[in-house]
């Protein structure tokens, strides 16, 4: 571009003179961890499952059967399409290990108290989106676990009175039939579209309640090479993932055709909706398990409110206690991928048991414990 | 470099340097990097190999015997291939194109090396409709080429027009001969 150009273009959209006043010279604090830097990269991983998104569902036909055969179709005969399915599928798995990376960080750190709850809020708010974007992706691959995992779960939905069956029939169109699998997969483009919104109101409130910095430098060069070294190692789990393990986390007869006739022994999700898929199966009844769902949500919401720290540092019993949940939940998760039996059944009752006992006692009186020296 | 205990002055001259190379070095690494990303993503959007391949079927014309024509479907419309006897060759190669009501010459309805073969889109060019006349039994009209069972239009062994509503010759589909007996369109 010509100077002249230039200056006609810039006169008319000052796009170049407000990059560089609001992003490349803002202001920022220094010594920030590198964790901090997961927001950035959980905002390119959307962006990138959008694009590869894009490029799987030129090719995808949303109707039962069908749907599997598009994607062996990709897989073998589209150039480089077992690259992109890989590439989709292992973006998902590093979207949900940095969002729950993220969740995990903000209640170890305390991130959720005063004047954070709105950011903590928006933060759960993506969480829960992209837990529904993962089942419907999940849903979509159509392989024998996805179909019957459909099915149980549109056939408990049609069977729901009032507002929870009216919503699953809405989403859903009834039970599986014909044209679910279409609704599924609009669903989860669309969803996925809503997550650059949430994760934007996410910035602009984080921004609004940060503190303002005593000490600062510019995000350029010092934040810009900060996030291209934590996006360096992102990228490297990554390509490690997608080169050497494109399944990992995944249910391996979820690979094989769908029989409508035969139900799979086992029938686990991808690792990052075990921890839902616990929850739900922890009862018997559909609203029963719907109750849990939410229940464990609602505890995280809560988390603001029912903290008793008034303003102090979380000290180190609460922290071994965020740790310890973090362990319980991992446990939950290796429960539940073991498949119904006996003792995955009590254990999960157990893990859950301490789930909510940690939020609802065990952190706000180590909070108010810690508040008190 | 990170070392400060023995940074020297001839250190902190060459840094700028340094430091510029190192600029350069990320940069580049990061532009390829992304280049090999978004690569395979773009290079899938491309048609397959099997959708390719119907795009651009090969056609055995050799089995195809004088005065006859073989149909064949491409991108959805009727392919003619006929092949021509002397007959209709000396019958057409000399009639004056202004004499025609869409002048062409018998060079431009067949491929130079190939005059044997006539390769069109069996449509007739007024009212859309299936030409008849690939078999001598057929209505072939007085120029022994192809007739409209729709609206009467008469076409000739080449495929130009020689009476009826129609008023344009044939069109003829994109093809290449690969050898005498075979044919690519596309």
């Amino acid at each position: 571009m010509s100077d002249q150009t230039k200056s006609w273009l810039e006169t008319r959209l000052p796009l170049a003179s407000s990059m560089q006043s609001c992003i490349w010279n803002m202001k920022m604090a220094v010594e920030k961890p590198y964790l901090a830097a997961l927001g950035s990269l959980i905002t390119a991983t959307l962006i990138f499952l959008t694009l590869s998104g894009f490029v799987l569902s030129l090719f995808y036909v949303a109707a039962p059967g069908a749907a599997f055969d598009s994607i062996q179709f990709i897989s073998r005969n589209v150039d480089n399409g077992w690259l992109v399915r890989s590439f989709h599928a292992t973006g998902a798995t590093m979207l949900f290990a940095a969002t729950y990376l993220v969740v995990f960080r903000t209640l170890l750190t305390g991130g959720y108290r005063a004047p954070n709850e709105l950011t903590w809020i928006l933060k759960l708010v993506f969480l829960g989106l992209v837990l529904i974007i993962g089942y419907f992706g999940y849903a979509m691959a159509d392989g024998a676990v996805s179909y019957w995992s459909l099915h149980e779960t549109t056939v408990a939905g049609a069977r729901l009175t009032s507002f929870p069956g009216a919503i699953s029939n809405w989403v859903f169109g009834g039970p599986a039939g014909p044209g679910t699998l279409g609704r599924v997969a609009v669903l989860h483009s669309a969803l996925a579209l809503l997550g650059f919104g949430v994760l934007a109101l996410h910035l602009a409130a984080k921004r609004a309640v940060a503190p303002v910095p005593t000490k600062t430098v510019t995000l350029h060069p010092y934040y810009t090479s900060h996030h291209f070294v934590a996006f360096a190692v992102f990228a490297l789990i990554f390509a490690v993932l997608v080169f050497f393990a494109p399944h990992w986390g995944e249910n391996q007869l979820n690979l094989a055709a769908a029989n409508p006739l035969v139900v799979p022994a086992v029938l686990t999700p991808p690792w990052y909706l075990l921890p839902v898929s616990a929850f739900a199966a922890a009862s018997s009844s559909p609203l029963g398990s719907i109750f849990l769902v939410l229940a464990g949500f609602a505890v995280l919401f809560a988390a603001p409110w029912l903290d008793q720290s008034k303003g102090t540092k979380p000290g180190l019993f609460y922290k071994i206690l965020v740790a310890v949940l973090a362990l319980d939940v991992f446990g939950l998760c290796m429960a539940q991928a073991d498949g119904p039996s006996m003792l995955s059944s009590i254990l999960s009752t157990i893990f859950i048991g301490w789930y909510f006992l940690h939020f609802l006692v065990l952190s706000p009186l180590a909070t108010a414990m810690e508040s008190k020296k | 470099m990170a070392n400060t205990a023995t940074h020297t002055a001839s250190d902190e001259v060459e840094a700028p340097a340094k430091r510029d190379f190192l600029k350069i070095l990320t940069v580049s690494a990061g532009a390829v990097a992304l280049g090999a990303t978004a690569w395979p993503l773009i290079d899938a959007m491309n048609p397959t190999v099997s959708e390719l391949a119907v795009a651009k079927p090969i056609v055995n014309v050799g089995g195809i015997a004088p005065n006859t024509a073989l149909r064949i479907m491409w991108l959805g419309q009727p392919i003619y291939i006929r092949k021509l006897t002397p007959q209709q060759i000396a019958d057409n190669q000399f009639i004056v194109p202004d004499t025609l009501p869409d002048p062409a010459s018998y060079t431009d309805r067949v491929k130079p090396g190939y005059e044997t073969f006539v390769v069109v889109v069996g449509l007739n060019t007024g009212i859309s409709c299936e030409l008849l006349g690939n078999s001598p039994s057929d209505a072939r009209g007085p120029f022994d080429g192809w007739s409209c069972p729709c609206d009467g239009s008469i076409y000739d062994p080449l495929g130009r027009v020689r009476s009826g509503p129609a008023r344009k010759n044939l069109a003829i589909p994109r093809f290449t001969f690969l050898n005498d007996t075979q044919i690519q369109f596309g």
